[in-house]
């Protein structure tokens, strides 16, 4: 069995990791811990463990009945996990905590706004997606509209949301590996990329579901004990818990108070709006919905999800303040040259060291590397599949493109995408992962959200219109991205930003917007009336699904 | 043009019934939760101090992490509700309205 032969390759590969780390070790290039041999070989244990229960599973599922189309066999608990675990990802649990321990009441703002979006999938999208009955968003927003320069925009889309949201898992994986064999970053970005693809060349889409579902169970475990473990050894107290992290913190009370991080409302809003809309627009997210059997099942997932991840917000915002107490001041977590060793993203890990000890470090590293893992090859399917299946299969050949060209295409774009992001990690050393994630969101509800949220919602929305909202959308995003603090400071090494603010939600999602608005009411073409006349089947059909004539 | 049954379902009482109903519940659940997000990110950039005072007084426990936690409390209510509202009312209606189409 091939996936058998998959599994033995990554193990080795992750096996010769260990044996590469070695001699770093003793050069002292490393980041200046001794190797922990106690730890490291509980995170191959466990990377063992959880990657063939995978394949083992995935491999059950294929035979037993067909996993995507007859969708029966997820039912919404599973599905429900799936999901959570798809968003609980590197960005959510190593970044997250991050923001968290160095800013504090600030990232509240993350952690309701990460469940908060989860309630506009329910209440707006989740139902109505899956009544439409296709296979990706694209699908949906072409409903009635035309089908092939409006599917060029949403793969467009797909990879301006891809790139960046796999940089933020790539640079917490390249952290991770770094603090836990301690290797140079740079060493450890290439050995993760040089994983990842493996993993996405050879796993594929089969085993992402199920890595996903039991990965959840695993974080969601993990951080309950890394989160009672703490709570524990202040007796409970949480008021203890804030006094003791506001004693211990540089910044002292302020960490109880808002205002270290967020100081403007633009930034504020636009992160909000980044959460409670970006979510419903990111591409590999929304595909879950099209596993399950009906609208019923679509809803019941979501529910589960958002118990799932609420609770797992609710455990970061402990955790983080813990990292603060039993992290922050601890020297044996500390790099050389200051700061944390691998960085702040690592400190949910080195809490985990100090609440259970070598074994229990290695647990952890080894789920957060699998997530990282899963939640990379599924995006990084869903970018190449964007180019491959949407623009050169469907745009650029018209339906009528052969297998082998399609397939050679998706595995050059992996290839790509899999080099561009090794180099951009490495030049975002450092970075938190929840910052480059929300840029990622940014993009999806400045582009992808509002489009599809008027293909629903707004009869009078037109091809015309669509295009316009969703390139002006794009452009507005990536332009002041670009002059944004992040990638004109931090990337290129500028003094200072041109864009002062860090998300361009607000003004994408506007310019997306107005756009689209003017675009629509001012199209008076026969193809723009035909839109807006079948716009009533479509709504129809939202409502309560299909109806046999 | 709408097929023959689109023309009855828009006919349907129970059908616009079941739009609006579920039209009301969405938007005021939405409304509440995005409006409590909002009141937050207000409170957190104009009146910090407000966030930052202790719910009790002589505590340390400051109202911006209860409101926090007040508001995915809230979100997560909001879910049940909204699932049993779908499961007991508009299920039914749907089933309703598909055995008058079928009359």
């Amino acid at each position: 069995m091939s996936i058998w032969r998959i599994t033995w390759v990554l193990l080795a590969l992750l096996y010769s990791t260990a044996v590469a780390a070695a001699p770093a070790m003793a050069d002292g290039n490393g980041s200046g811990n001794e190797l922990n041999m106690t730890a490291i070989s509980m995170f191959f244990v466990f990377i063992s463990i959880t990657l063939v229960i995978t394949f083992w599973a995935s491999s059950r599922t294929r035979t037993r009945s067909d996993f995507y189309a007859a969708g029966n066999s997820i039912g919404g608990v599973q599905n429900g996990l799936a999901i959570a675990g798809d968003f609980m990802s590197a960005a959510t649990f190593l970044g997250v905590t991050a923001l968290v321990y160095s800013t504090g009441m600030d990232a509240m703002l993350f952690v309701i706004g990460g469940t908060l979006g989860w309630a506009v999938i329910l209440l707006l999208v989740a139902e109505r997606l899956r009544n439409l009955g296709q296979y990706t968003f694209s699908d949906v927003v072409a409903f009635r509209l035309q089908r092939k320069p409006v599917r060029t925009m949403s793969a467009i889309g797909s990879l301006a949301v891809a790139i960046p949201y796999l940089l933020a898992q790539m640079v917490g994986a390249g952290a991770l590996i770094q603090s836990l064999f301690s290797l140079p970053y740079e060493y450890a970005v290439v050995l993760v990329g040089v994983l990842m693809t493996f993993y996405v060349t050879f796993g594929g889409m089969l085993a992402t579901t199920w890595i996903q579902t039991i990965k959840a169970v695993l974080l969601l475990a993990g951080g309950t004990i890394i989160g009672v473990g703490v709570m524990a050894m202040l007796n409970f107290d949480f008021s203890a818990l804030l006094t003791a992290a506001a004693e211990v913190h540089p910044k002292g009370e302020a960490i109880l108070a808002p205002g270290v991080m967020f100081t403007d409302i633009i930034t504020s809003v636009s992160v909000g709006l980044a959460f409670v809309f970006g979510t419903a627009g990111l591409p590999h997210v929304l595909m879950r919905f099209f596993t399950v059997p009906d609208a019923r099942q679509a809803r019941r997932s979501v529910a589960y999800a958002i118990g799932f991840i609420g609770y797992f917000q609710s455990l970061i915002f402990i955790i983080g303040l813990g990292a603060v107490v039993y992290v922050s001041n601890n020297p044996e977590f500390q790099a050389p040259g200051g700061g944390l060793i691998g960085g702040v993203n690592m400190s949910a890990i080195h809490l985990s060291k100090v609440v259970g000890g070598d074994w229990f470090l290695g647990f952890i590293s080894a789920v957060a590397f699998a997530t990282i893992l899963a939640v990379v090859s599924g995006l990084t399917l869903s970018a190449a599949a964007a180019v491959s299946h949407d623009l050169y299969a469907n745009v650029i050949c018209d339906g009528n493109s052969d297998r082998k060209t399609e397939l050679r295409i998706s595995r050059i774009t992996t290839l790509i995408i899999g080099l561009s992001t090794m180099a951009l990690a490495i030049l975002l050393e450092g970075e938190n992962v929840a910052v480059l994630a929300l840029i990622a969101l940014a993009i999806a509800a400045g582009v992808n959200f509002p489009v599809m949220f008027l293909s629903m919602y707004w009869s009078k929305l037109t091809t015309r219109g669509a295009l316009a909202g969703g390139y002006a959308g794009l452009a507005t995003a990536l332009i002041l991205v670009l002059l944004g603090p992040t990638v004109w400071v931090t990337l290129l090494g500028f003094d200072k930003p041109i864009f002062p603010y860090a998300y361009p939600t607000l003004f994408a999602m506007l310019a997306n917007l107005t756009f689209a608005y003017l675009f629509s009411v001012s199209d008076k073409s026969q193809r723009a009336l035909a839109e807006i006349e079948s716009f009533d089947a479509q709504w129809i059909q939202s409502e309560i699904g299909p109806v046999q004539e | 043009m709408l097929s023959q049954t689109n023309k009855k379902i828009l006919g349907n009482k129970n059908f616009h019934k079941l739009v609006s109903l579920r039209r009301r519940v969405s938007w005021s659940f939405l409304f509440v939760l995005l409006g409590s997000y909002l009141a937050f990110s207000l409170l957190s950039i104009y009146s910090p101090a407000t966030l930052a005072r202790p719910v009790f007084n002589g505590g340390v426990f400051p109202r911006g992490i209860a409101m926090g936690y007040a508001i995915l409390a809230l979100c997560f209510i909001l879910t049940l509700v909204y699932v049993w509202l779908a499961n007991n009312y508009f299920e039914p209606l749907e089933k309703k309205i598909m055995a008058e189409l079928k009359q």
